[in-house]
C-alpha cells in the first residue's frame, strides 16, 4: 500500500498538545532514574533567524541505555516529550543522561515540525566529552567533521545540556534521510 | 528488527519547496538528507496510548451534556494500517481544526473571526483492534492566511498520529471535497500527482438521520512500515 503524504503542522497546534509533556523525568507517579539534564536550544532558520511556534519531540533511551518499551526499562521515565519554540526560538526539555548501549553513543532522536516544513526534520543529539573519539553507527554517517561536530550538545553547566538546530544556511545542522 | 522502514518516496509526497510559500525556502536545508542505518533507537517509540488521556470523542460539544458548537455536524471515520495492509490498533490520533468560522483557538491565530464558546477544535482519540477511529465534530470554516496577503486556506483537518515507532509518526492535513478553495490551496496542490492529492482529501461518505444526524466523512491511513522478509536479516 502506499504510504498516506505528510503535511506541514501549520502555526496552530494546540498549546494543551505541548503542556506537560516537556518533562520526560517524571511519569505516571514515578521518578526517572539517572542524572536528571536540561536539554536546550536554540532553533534558527536561514539567516540565524530564530522560528517561533516550531515543534520538536524527543526519543530516547533510559538512563541505562534502555527504552520504555523494552523489558526492563525505567518505569517512571517515558523517554517521549514534546516542546515549543518561544519567539526567540527557544526550547527546553527536561529530561535524563540517556545510556549508551550496544555499539549506540548516548544520544536522543528529534524531530522538528514547523510552518514551511512540509515534512518532519529527523536528527539526532549526542552527548560526549570528546565528540571527536566517538564511534557511533549513525553518527558516523555524517562525514564532514565540523559537521559532525554539530550533533553534539555542549555541556555549559552541571545538568545543563545546549544544542542548538539550525534548520537551513551556515552551521546548518545535519538531518537523517526519512 | 522485524520491520522495515523504507524512505519517504518523493513521489508519494507533498513537495519540500512551494512556490509562493516563503517559508518553505528559510526553512529546508540546504544539505543532502544523510542516510543512515535504523537502528533500535529508531525503529522503537513510546506506547502511545499510556501518554495520553484518550477516549471516544465528541469534538461538537466540550461534554456529553455541554451545548452543541455551532455549524454543520460532521462524521469522521477512518482506519490505519501500515504498508504491509496491517492494522494499527492502539496508535494516538490528535486532531485539530478551525471551528466553524475559520477560526482557531491559538494565540498565533489573528483572523478576526469569532470563537466559539463551545468548541476547542482540538481531541485526542486511540485506535482500535482493527486500526479504526471514529470522532464527531463541526465542518471547519475557512480562513485567511493574512501575512500572506491573498492565500486562503480551504477547510481542513489537522491529524498527528503516534503509530509504533518513531519511524512511523506522522503528521497531515485532510480537506474537504467539493470545496472551490481546493483549487487554489499551496499545500494540497504541491502534490506531484492527483492520486497523492486524492489521499489528502477526504471521501463524502453520505449522511445519517435518525438520532444523529450528520454528514459522514472517511480517511484511511497507511503509514510507514513492512514486515521484514527473513531473508534481508
Amino acid at each position: 500500500m502506499v504510504v498516506s503524504p505528510y503535511c506541514t503542522i501549520g502555526p496552530f497546534f494546540p498549546a494543551s498538545f505541548v503542556e506537560g509533556h516537556d518533562d520526560l523525568t517524571k511519569y505516571r507517579g514515578g521518578v526517572a532514574r539517572g542524572q536528571h539534564i536540561v536539554l536546550s536550544g536554540r532553533i534558527l532558520q536561514e539567516g540565524g533567524v530564530p522560528t517561533r511556534n516550531t515543534i520538536l519531540e524527543i526519543w530516547q533511551a533510559d538512563s541505562n541505555g534502555i527504552f520504555s518499551s523494552c523489558t526492563g526499562a525505567d518505569p517512571g521515565f517515558s523517554g517521549w516529550g514534546r516542546a515549543r519554540t518561544d519567539a526567540e526560538g527557544w526550547y527546553k526539555i527536561r529530561t535524563v543522561m540517556p545510556g549508551g548501549y550496544g555499539d549506540r553513543c548516548p544520544h536522543a532522536n528529534l524531530m522538528i515540525l514547523a510552518i514551511g516544513l512540509t515534512r518532519r526534520l529527523v536528527t539526532t543529539v549526542f552527548f560526549a566529552d570528546d565528540p571527536d573519539s566517538v564511534r557511533d553507527p549513525v553518527l558516523d554517517c555524517v562525514k564532514d567533521a565540523d559537521a559532525r561536530r554539530r550533533l553534539f550538545a555542549t555541556r555549559e553547566n552541571a545538568g545543563q545540556y545546549r544544542f542548538d538546530i539550525v534548520l537551513r544556511g551556515e552551521d546548518e545542522t545535519p538531518f537523517f534521510l526519512d | 528488527m522485524s520491520r522495515r522502514y523504507d524512505p519517504y518516496d518523493d513521489g508519494t509526497q507533498v513537495a519540500r519547496y512551494i512556490d509562493r510559500y516563503p517559508l518553505s525556502f528559510t526553512r529546508t536545508p540546504l544539505a543532502p538528507l544523510v542516510p543512515r542505518p535504523l537502528t533500535l533507537s529508531e525503529q522503537t517509540g513510546p506506547a502511545a496510548a499510556e501518554l495520553f488521556s484518550v477516549g471516544p470523542m465528541d469534538l461538537s460539544r466540550k461534554a456529553a451534556d455541554a451545548p452543541k458548537a455551532t455549524g454543520q455536524l460532521i462524521q469522521i471515520t477512518g482506519r490505519i494500517t501500515d504498508e504491509d495492509g496491517s492494522p494499527m490498533p492502539g496508535a494516538v490520533i490528535e486532531i485539530w481544526q478551525a471551528n466553524s468560522a475559520g477560526k482557531y483557538v491559538h494565540e498565533m491565530d489573528h483572523h478576526n473571526a469569532p470563537i466559539d464558546p463551545n468548541f476547542t477544535g482540538e481531541g485526542r482519540l486511540v485506535t482500535d483492534a482493527e486500526g479504526q477511529f471514529q470522532f464527531f465534530s463541526i465542518k471547519p470554516g475557512a480562513y485567511p492566511v493574512l501575512e500572506s496577503g491573498w492565500w486562503w486556506r480551504p477547510p481542513h483537518i489537522h491529524f498527528s498520529i503516534l503509530g509504533r515507532s518513531w519511524m512511523d509518526r506522522f503528521v497531515t492535513q485532510i480537506f474537504f471535497p467539493g470545496e472551490p478553495l481546493n483549487e487554489t490551496d499551496l499545500l494540497l496542490n504541491a502534490v506531484p500527482d492527483r492520486d497523492v492529492r486524492e489521499r489528502l482529501i477526504f471521501q463524502f461518505e453520505g449522511t445519517s438521520m435518525g438520532e444523529v444526524n450528520a454528514m459522514g466523512f472517511r480517511r484511511d491511513f497507511v503509514l510507514r512500515g513492512r514486515r521484514q522478509t527473513p531473508e534481508l536479516d
